[in-house]
């Protein structure tokens, strides 16, 4: 945190709502957020809230009923996203994957292949760049889906609940990863997710969403140095606080 | 749109009714494009028609199909019977080989798929006999059977037959074994295990055997009406051919395509009566 | 062991099984040869027929002349239906205009097309394969397009994340995604397409398996009658062996479940 904070993405004032047939759903409600260069921001927020539709809307999925998102200090508004499950697709291999977004691009053969090589090495899948996702454990898409999202260099990268589908210990494992990856590459991460304590192991700073419209609750600088360890007292303090902070009926 | 519960600010407000004007404007206009496109096919054909490119004793012109459906509610010439009659003797062939299909097929399907010597000792003969197309039986049928209503019974049997078994059976296969073990530790006797597990766990795969055997039985019956009958739907189109008579063949076909729709539409609308438990995804 | 004994029970019982049809048959031909050939008989009129051609063309012949005719009518609708299958599934207005008219021709089964189309068209080799065509289109047509729209939301999210343009999108994602269903649609376009062809040529044909079966029951020759259904039952099982060789290795990467 020493660095100078340089705001990347800012979040004016936005809302969403979804209409239906008859009725309206409102997911988000005058949100706004500054995410800072290179820092690992972690929304965290209650089952099926507006943390994805809020994603979704950075990634310019999906646009504000109100509001603006803005990136700023760049010319490009590439991001990366990793999904909830793993939207790795099956028929293509981990290399065809991984290149996809050089390939959407029009970046030529060996070039992409050059990039997608790089980070099929630096999310741990090297000797797996032919194989088929059916091929991997739930985990080994995941990291797919990560080098992926690096692939076109984005300066943003958006993740939505990506460990939420494993089991415990690949979690635990993937936490790490994630981190040692983030090292290697520093970006602007954006990390959702229901689970304190992964929020407290990965963040610099975390959000919290309150329940439906999602709206900002409370912001906590997270500076315990890495690697943090989920049994150390301090970091059993932060938990608790934000624990008793928030109502995650999960 | 209702009003609101809650109450949402101004430019959130503003932008959801843009948005729902927005999506009934698309919808009217979806509409519009089916209704402006039917329009144009049946003109472009009308029109085909009346002008001599298309030769009226070769396809006739929607507005005289129209007319002749009209004339043949009442007017049993040139073929011999009005539409009521048509209709009514392919429906009762129908429910007879249709309805023997499914009482037969069903739970011999259900356990061939349950019970292990069972379906070794009958899939051999099924799958020996399941490519034979169930029109290429007809001739046989005709001479083992005659021309009367049961040789055409017979081969609708024949057709519906088979995807009743084969669904049946593949549901039965597909049941989780969880469920079996829950009701074997309960204490549940082998014919308890099937009728209250395996059995339900099978029917929305049976009643998908049963929707496509009424397809089947439905296109096949059209087929032996067409080979050898003296009424009924298949008939009054193998006429229509010999009497050159278009507009005959195309009142019979959609009265076929019609019938067709609203038996498998009644069908699913038992499906859903019966299997409650399946959730829409 | 226990696993080896097993199978070997297994086999017995299919070969019971299969020892029994023929016995059957025996049994109920016995009586009346010339209502019901024997298997021998059976056998000695395929012999025959290898040697002594039918309308100047062999079994064989007639065995290629009804598989052309699928083959011809499978490569259009196999392209037609894809290609206009992915434009509905795509595209809303597109479905909106062409929706209602294949809504309403769809129930039609395919052999109830037969009169008119050999009203208007004759009895050449062209109206059967229309016909085939007629049958093996609509499965191609209606399961690219809910191939198509039902593709996994997900799955065109990254495509939209990564700005992939429509054709890309199509190439990349929808495609490959919807090729399972597309395949499962063309596995019964195979079979339906079959019945078809036989059922034309009962009609109005002078060559392919069709016509077979109805020379045996024009001249009362039971054992050509069901020598013809036999070779249609195997000619259709192979198509669908052979296609499902292709499902598979077009899908490899499908995961079992």
């Amino acid at each position: 945190m020493d660095e100078q904070r340089v705001v990347q993405v800012h979040l004016e004032n936005i809302s969403k709502s979804f209409v239906s047939r008859k009725t309206i759903f409102e997911a988000v409600n005058h949100v706004t957020i500054d995410v800072y260069k290179n820092e690992f921001l972690v929304l965290l927020g209650p089952g099926q809230c507006g943390k994805t539709v809020l994603l979704n809307m950075v990634s310019g999925l999906e646009t504000p009923t109100d509001g603006k998102v803005e990136f700023l200090n760049s010319d490009s508004t590439d991001v990366g996203f990793v999904f909830q499950k793993t939207a790795v697709f099956p028929w293509k291999t981990v290399m065809e994957n991984v290149e996809l977004p050089l390939e959407l691009k029009g970046v030529p053969k060996e070039e992409r292949r050059k990039r997608a090589q790089y980070l099929i090495e630096l999310v741990g899948l090297k000797g797996f760049e032919n194989a088929l996702p059916k091929q991997l454990s739930g985990g080994m898409k995941q990291r797919v889906g990560i080098a992926r999202a690096y692939c076109n260099n984005p300066q943003v990268l958006l993740m939505d609940e990506p460990f939420g589908a494993l089991d415990a210990q690949t979690r635990y494992q993937m936490e790490e990863e994630i981190l040692r990856i983030w090292e290697q590459e520093k970006r602007t991460v954006i990390f959702v997710t229901n689970n304190i304590e992964e929020a407290v192991y990965l963040a610099d700073r975390i959000i919290v969403l309150s329940k439906c419209p999602a709206t900002v609750k409370e912001v906590y600088d997270i500076s315990l140095p890495r690697p943090r360890d989920y049994v150390d007292p301090e970091f059993l303090r932060i938990r608790e606080a934000i624990e008793a902070n928030t109502d995650l009926a999960l | 749109m209702s009003n609101n519960t809650t109450k949402l600010p101004d430019g959130v407000a503003d932008s959801i009714k843009i948005e729902v004007a927005a999506r009934k404007k698309e919808s009217r206009q979806l509409l519009l494009i089916s209704i402006i496109s039917v329009a144009i096919f049946l003109f472009l054909w009308e029109f085909a028609v009346r002008i001599g490119w298309i030769d009226s004793k070769h396809l006739s012109a929607p507005t005289t199909i129209v007319e002749t459906f009209i004339m043949k509610l009442s007017d049993p010439n040139p073929e011999g019977g009005v539409l009521g009659t048509h209709i009514a003797t392919s429906l009762g062939l129908v429910l007879v080989g249709y309805g023997a299909a499914v009482v037969i097929g069903v739970p011999l399907g259900l356990l061939m798929g349950y019970y292990h010597t069972f379906d070794k000792l009958v899939s051999p003969i099924f799958e020996i006999v399941r490519p034979i197309p169930p029109i290429a039986w007809i001739p046989l049928s005709i001479i083992w059977l005659g021309i009367g209503t049961t040789a055409k019974a017979f081969i609708i049997f024949l057709a519906a037959f088979v995807p009743c078994v084969i669904n049946s059976y593949t549901g039965v296969k597909l049941t989780p074994a969880v469920y079996l073990n829950v009701a074997k530790t309960s204490g549940a006797s082998t014919w308890e295990m099937f009728w209250t597990v395996s059995k339900n766990y099978a029917m929305p795969l049976v009643f998908t055997g049963v929707q496509v055997a009424l397809g089947n039985a439905w296109s096949t019956l059209v087929a032996a009406e067409m080979l050898a009958a003296i009424a009924g739907l298949g008939y009054m189109i193998q006429q229509g051919r010999l009497l050159a008579r278009p507009d005959i063949i195309i009142v019979g076909m959609l009265t076929i395509g019609v019938i067709g729709a609203i038996l498998t539409f009644l069908l699913s609308k038992l499906e859903n009566h019966i299997v409650k438990w399946r959730s829409r995804s | 062991m226990k696993k080896n004994r097993s199978q070997a029970r297994d086999i017995m019982l299919s070969v019971i099984s299969i020892l029994l049809l023929v016995a059957v048959w025996f049994l109920v031909s016995g009586s009346r040869p010339d209502f019901f050939p024997t298997p021998m008989a059976t056998v000695e009129r395929f012999i025959r027929l290898i040697e002594k051609p039918i309308m100047g063309v062999s079994v064989f012949g007639h065995v290629l002349a009804s598989l052309r005719r699928v083959m011809l009518a499978l490569i259009a609708s196999i392209i037609l239906g894809i290609g206009i299958g992915l434009v509905m599934g795509w595209n809303k207005k597109v479905r909106a205009a062409i929706n209602p008219i294949l809504m309403a021709l769809r129930p039609i089964p395919p052999i109830a097309w037969i009169p008119l189309i050999i009203l208007m068209f004759g009895v050449d080799e062209f109206p059967k394969v229309l016909l085939v065509f007629i049958g093996s289109f609509f499965p191609i047509v209606m399961n690219t397009m809910s191939g198509v729209a039902l593709v996994d939301d997900m799955y065109l999210k990254v495509g939209k994340i990564y700005k992939a343009k429509t054709w890309q999108m199509l190439r990349h994602v929808v495609f490959p995604a919807a090729m399972p269903t597309i395949l499962a649609g063309i596995k019964i376009a195979i079979s339906s397409g079959w019945m078809v062809v036989v059922a034309a040529e009962m009609l109005s044909s002078r060559s392919g398996l069709g016509f077979l079966i109805n020379r045996g029951r024009d001249s009362y020759d039971v054992a050509l009658i069901m020598v013809a259904m036999i070779l249609i039952g195997v000619v259709g099982a192979l198509l669908s062996a052979v296609f499902t060789l292709i499902e598979r290795k077009m899908c490899g990467w499908m995961s079992k479940e």
